[in-house]
């Protein structure tokens, strides 16, 4: 064997011993990126102005997968009910199960009562109108940019199954965690 | 030397800044990760989408086909697409027809043709973004659902949704195999994942005591005061052990001081070891683990062995030593083969199996096959593979005249650490010196060293040391730390396989 191979082995081997940790590593970070915490980017302006484009966050992929349901006001990532394999989305949970959305005069109404939402501004635009009477295990989930956001006003409630995970902590360009919104409801 | 030359030296031999590769190449490796984990971060992004997609004003029509067979595959103008789904007790279909399209159409129909005329009773929707004027669906026929939308932009994703009532496709018995698979939820396969390790483990701690019972061999009643035959210590631990370790390297270290062809140093400022006289009886791989220690220098100093230790993860000389003691154990009829080989039979298949389950596992990530949890069960495979690659070196391989010098072995052994202190002769600590190698390979050193506690200790000669007026028990104390470090640094050094 040429002598700066055998360097190269021998001094070592270490490309053996380098992928061998490489491949654990890979693996529990894959792992638990895939099942438990991940770390994305916000693509997009539809959660604006409580959440950047480009902004880096944490998500808790193991919430929804027990008995937990999500909550009015969590940040959840969902699956696109039209493309689950390709397209998952950043939305605020909105209505629960079994109650009657309204949306009517830039007013979005839960069971026929004014829903205050803090993080929109005053006057801003909330179209389509439309009913939504969501079913036993339906959620209906806007972004926090009315004008701008495809959400459950273009595609319908999205059933839990769809629910991948909650955001629970924003990591930059501020570390801070993501709190629930107080409503009237 | 001229200067230039002695400063290189100098520069090579500096502890405190000194350029080790195996660290070097580690931080490499862990700013590579870093590095692909910022790639990774760059790409795992959830999309915050929007919908302000403006409406063209062309005025094309268009329809699509797509069609169920009665085993739930699903064709999109012809081409198949996928099959069905059992979603809460239906065979779902959700398939985008249309992304991205990059046209606009005026009126788009999308015809779903339905096995068994089952359109009455299949519950059925559209799904519509980024773009679309309207849109419904409704029954044509018995056979036929349409799903019609207007004024489709060319950014629009389209949806079509049906949910066929159970027993309308007739599954496969594979299909009904991954659908029980597709059911099951987080926690079986986590469970699975734990349970195969578990399974594997079991059955490699039944299947090695089941050799070691059949190979046992009974404590004998005898005791011999002399070894039974003139084997290298590290050849003795190899049959005692059925593998070399770090006790046969230190054993040869110490019976190769015995023998004068190397002097250990136990200074203030750290332990050294110095050649002694040429020897040319010299055994293959005592002249490697010598050529190990000093290379080309007379003495060889703490940093300087720790500096070798540390420039390397694998070392070709010790995987050489370990070969070598295998060989010479094999040789004699005492294994019936030779257990490297062995060894590395059952390592390969255990990393064979460890690549597939970690291709497996990729790939089960990637498509999400069967389910998106199967990801635990290759997981459990890997692990299941390491427990087989690492359990194979303690598979007994000693034959019967194996079994039989080990008896003899053991009678020795019994002698080694008899409790009784050895009566003095004027030789007496020749003898403790003489036997120490095979006490260490035989995991009585201690005992072997009780037995003479009552005698007066001179040191040996070739154990030179700061401290003076030393006892017996700082003898031991200053000479097992020193030889115990090297042999197990030396040991780790070996390659995969040669354990």
């Amino acid at each position: 064997m040429n002598s700066s191979i055998s360097k190269l082995l021998y001094g070592g081997g270490i490309f053996f011993d380098i992928l061998k940790w490489l491949i654990l590593v890979v693996i529990v970070v894959t792992i638990i990126n895939s099942y438990w915490y991940s770390i994305f980017l916000v693509d997009g302006v539809s959660m604006e102005t409580s959440f950047m484009n480009k902004q880096m966050m944490l998500s808790d992929k193991s919430f929804y997968r027990g008995e937990a349901d999500p909550e009015r006001g969590e940040v959840v990532i969902v699956k696109y009910p039209g493309d689950p394999q390709n397209k998952q989305y950043l939305k605020r949970v909105i209505g629960l199960p079994t109650e009657k959305v309204v949306i009517a005069k830039n007013k979005v109404y839960i069971n026929g009562k004014a829903l205050e939402e803090s993080y929109i501004s005053p006057g801003t635009e909330i179209f389509p109108s439309g009913t939504w009477t969501l079913k036993n295990n339906e959620y209906f989930l806007m972004g926090d940019n009315r004008p701008q956001s495809n959400d459950s006003r273009y595609f319908g409630p999205v059933e839990k199954r769809f629910f991948v995970g909650k955001a629970i902590f924003m990591i930059y360009p501020v570390f801070q965690g993501v709190g629930l919104p107080r409503y009237n409801i | 030397m001229n200067k230039k030359s002695a400063a290189k030296v100098a520069k090579r031999r500096s502890g405190l800044i000194g350029f080790y590769s195996r660290k070097f190449i580690f931080f490499c490796g862990v700013f590579l990760l870093a590095f692909l984990a910022f790639n990774f971060i760059q790409t795992n992004k959830y999309s915050a989408d929007v919908e302000s997609i403006n409406i063209g004003n062309s005025n094309q029509n268009s329809v699509i086909s797509v069609s169920v067979d009665d085993n739930g595959i699903i064709r999109l103008n012809g081409k198949n697409v996928g099959k069905t789904e059992l979603v809460n007790g239906y065979d779902e279909i959700r398939l985008p027809v249309l992304d991205n399209g990059g046209e606009y159409y005026d009126q788009l129909k999308i015809l779903l043709s339905l096995p068994k005329g089952s359109a009455y009773k299949t519950k059925h929707e559209i799904l519509a973004i980024h773009g679309v004027g309207s849109t419904q669906t409704y029954v044509n026929d018995p056979d036929t659902i349409e799903y019609d939308a207007s004024q489709v932009s060319a950014y629009a994703t389209i949806t079509i949704v049906a949910q066929i009532p159970k027993g309308v496709i007739n599954h496969p018995i594979i299909d009904q195999i991954i659908n029980f698979f597709r059911g099951l939820e987080f926690n079986v396969w986590l469970l699975l994942a734990l349970v195969l390790p578990i399974i594997t483990f079991l059955y490699m701690t039944f299947f090695l005591r089941y050799l070691y019972r059949i190979n046992k061999i009974d404590s004998p009643d005898r005791e011999i005061s002399a070894p039974p035959m003139a084997l290298p210590p590290a050849i003795v631990g190899a049959l005692f052990r059925g593998k070399v370790g770090s006790r046969e390297i230190a054993a040869t270290l110490i019976d190769l001081a015995r023998r004068k062809d190397i002097v250990i140093l136990d200074r203030e400022r750290g332990f050294a070891f110095s050649k002694g006289r040429f020897d040319d009886r010299l055994l293959g791989y005592e002249k490697i683990l010598l050529s190990k220690i000093f290379r080309n220098n007379l003495t060889s100093d703490r940093a300087e062995i720790e500096r070798r230790i540390n420039n390397h993860l694998y070392s070709k000389k010790m995987s050489i030593v370990s070969a070598g003691i295998y060989a010479i154990t094999t040789r004699l009829g005492y294994f019936k083969v030779n257990p490297r080989s062995i060894h590395a039979k059952y390592r390969l298949i255990g990393i064979l199996t460890f690549l597939f389950g970690l291709t497996a596992f990729i790939l089960s990530l990637r498509f999400q096959l069967i389910s998106t949890y199967s990801s635990f069960f290759w997981v459990g495979m890997m692990v299941s593979a390491l427990i087989v690659a690492f359990s194979a070196s303690n598979i007994p391989l000693r034959t019967q005249i194996g079994n039989e010098a080990l008896s003899n072995w053991l009678a020795f052994k019994k002698f080694l650490s008899n409790p009784k202190p050895i009566p003095y002769t004027p030789t007496v600590i020749e003898l403790f010196e003489a036997y120490l190698p095979y006490a260490i390979v035989l995991d009585c050193e201690v005992e072997w060293a009780k037995r003479f506690e009552e005698h007066n200790f001179i040191i040996p000669e070739w154990f030179l040391t700061d401290k003076v007026g030393l006892g017996l028990d700082e003898f031991c104390l200053s000479l097992f730390p020193i030889v115990s470090y090297v042999a197990r640094s030396f040991a780790a050094l070996r390659e995969p396989g040669f354990e």
